[in-house]
């Protein structure tokens, strides 16, 4: 069925219509907004732009994500536009062999991929980083500080980078190039989430040759001289044998870390600070009251979750919120929507660092695929805002309206966040 | 329905009757008992609704599988012998009268 057949077959005058034709899945103006006026009626929506039908509540959101035996993940990053043949040409050429080994594939084969990352993305592990993250933290306080200036912008001095440099300790490497990671896993999500041209996605298909190049080296560094390190730890994992993971596996498992380690992080970072910021009093209060902090992270992914919506295949015919979807329909779960719903957030559409329920938002996901480096993330968000809330407690937030959102279907994050610094 | 005592770090009892079939995990978390976060919903992802079991309980079980075995060793508070992960036990009639307690922190 086409995606305008499917359209059609929804009478015209049903609210389902209606959010379908008025849904824009890569505007983020007015999109939360949005969803606080369709959740109450429409549980579920065909959206025809990207053939995917969209779900709005909680529950049925963390029931899909909970049910892997009948929602396939394993068009979680499947690029939005198709790459051309030329790009995939290109990309074999390159040796450019990356496979689906986690986030986009499902059991058995992601539980292969997951037990050996879990011997090393784990809480206890991520405890032993706190001193090293909080010394990172406040490198970059203290170049803000020491660059005398007193207007400066937050993703550019500070969150852009840091998540990026957290994860070059997990891969044992202090001293790579911070801002090349990060323009490497910019293109990426373009290329999957984005909507590219054909030349665009030719010139990024050259850089992700060389992020998986950089991938590969790394890995066989740690052939030969292991550490206490991710790649490493997943080396140790395989002990050379391929019924284990396959060393290629091992190369994607790391190819996939340099970017879900810190793109979102990044995202996180800049949403929390930009929620704080806008309300002087409620910065305040976490700036006298540092025990406020934990909660306030959660509530900051909780109302501008980063990762905004997620994608899954149903395997079989299915039923979600009262309609019949047939076997290979697309799934877009919207977890900005899920993290308001009113039906486990009280005034969900108002943002209250002192919410109760706040940490049972689904930022991370849930289910099997539920975020290895979630402690990690909120280790790294917390401590950023202790270390500004301390360094720069009168802070506030400059020229609100020059800060926009990169247009993608599943990620939201400012661009820029000018703050006054009020030393 | 096999009743079950959840004992919190403070000391607290709590006494209830679990479903049948369902995990000790969902039927904390349907009975309000604190200290269970289960980030992940139930799928051995997350470490967080690491449970203390009476020794008699944990004998009757039998040793944990392989995949909760290891992410025990990740767990946030420490790794007891009774140690296990409460979404990976499910209630029977064998589970009546077990006393289960919940660590001070699962994260």
């Amino acid at each position: 069925m086409t995606s305008t057949t499917i359209l059609s077959k929804i009478p015209a005058g049903c609210p389902m219509h209606q959010a379908g034709e008025r849904f824009q899945p890569f505007e983020h103006k007015g999109m939360t907004d949005f969803y606080a006026s369709v959740r109450p009626e429409v549980p579920i929506f065909y959206a025809p732009s990207i053939d995917c039908w969209v779900v709005t509540r909680r529950e049925d959101a963390l029931a899909v994500l909970r049910d892997h035996e009948r929602f396939s993940a394993s068009n979680a990053t499947a690029p939005i536009v198709p790459w051309p043949e030329e790009m995939h040409q290109f990309l074999r050429d390159q040796h450019f062999t990356n496979e689906s080994v986690q986030v986009a594939c499902d059991p058995p084969r992601h539980t292969r991929g997951r037990n050996a990352a879990m011997t090393f993305l784990n809480m206890k592990k991520f405890q032993n980083y706190e001193a090293d993250v909080r010394a990172l933290a406040r490198s970059y306080i203290n170049e803000i500080s020491n660059s005398g200036k007193d207007i400066v912008d937050l993703v550019e001095s500070f969150t852009y980078e840091y998540p990026a440099k957290v994860a070059f300790l997990l891969l044992g490497e202090k001293q790579l190039d911070a801002r090349k990671l990060k323009q490497w896993a910019d293109l990426r999500i373009k290329l999957i989430f984005g909507t590219l041209t054909h030349e665009q996605q030719m010139e990024a298909a050259r850089d992700l040759a060389d992020f998986w190049h950089f991938a590969s080296a790394l890995v066989e560094q740690r052939k030969k001289k292991p550490g206490d390190d991710y790649p490493s730890a997943l080396l140790a994992a395989r002990a050379g044998d391929d019924s284990i993971l396959t060393e290629n596996e091992v190369k994607s498992l790391v190819f996939g870390l340099l970017l879900a380690a810190h793109e979102t992080t990044t995202n996180a970072a800049g949403n929390l600070l930009f929620e704080l910021l806008k309300r002087p009093i409620t910065w305040q209060a976490i700036v006298e009251d540092q025990s406020l902090i934990p909660n306030a992270v959660e509530e900051g992914l909780r109302y501008a979750t980063s990762t905004i919506a997620w994608r899954r295949r149903a395997k079989v015919d299915v039923e979600i919120a009262g309609v019949q979807l047939p076997r290979g329909s697309q799934i877009l779960l919207s977890l900005t929507s899920a993290n308001r719903d009113e039906k486990q957030f009280a005034d969900g559409e108002i943002f209250d660092i002192g919410r109760s329920n706040a940490r049972s938002h689904i930022a991370f996901g849930n289910g099997i695929h539920h975020c290895l480096g979630a402690p990690l993330a909120r280790m790294e968000l917390r401590i950023l805002l202790e270390e500004l809330t301390t360094a720069f407690p009168k802070m506030r937030l400059e020229d609100e309206e020059s800060i926009s959102f990169l247009p993608t279907l599943s990620f939201r994050g400012p661009d820029r966040l000018p703050v006054r610094l009020n030393r | 329905m096999p009743k079950l005592t959840f004992i919190s770090s403070s000391g607290d009892r709590h006494e209830i009757a679990a479903s049948n079939g369902a995990s000790v995990m969902e039927c904390a978390v349907e009975h309000g008992i604190e200290g269970i976060v289960a980030e992940c919903g139930g799928s051995m992802s997350c470490g967080t609704c690491h449970i203390y079991l009476d020794q008699e309980a944990y004998e009757r079980l039998g040793i944990p599988a392989t995949a909760e075995n290891d992410l025990l060793d990740f767990v946030n508070a420490p790794r007891r012998p009774t140690s296990r992960l409460s979404c990976q036990i499910k209630v029977d009639e064998h589970l009546d009268g077990a006393v289960i307690s919940v660590p001070q922190s699962q994260y």
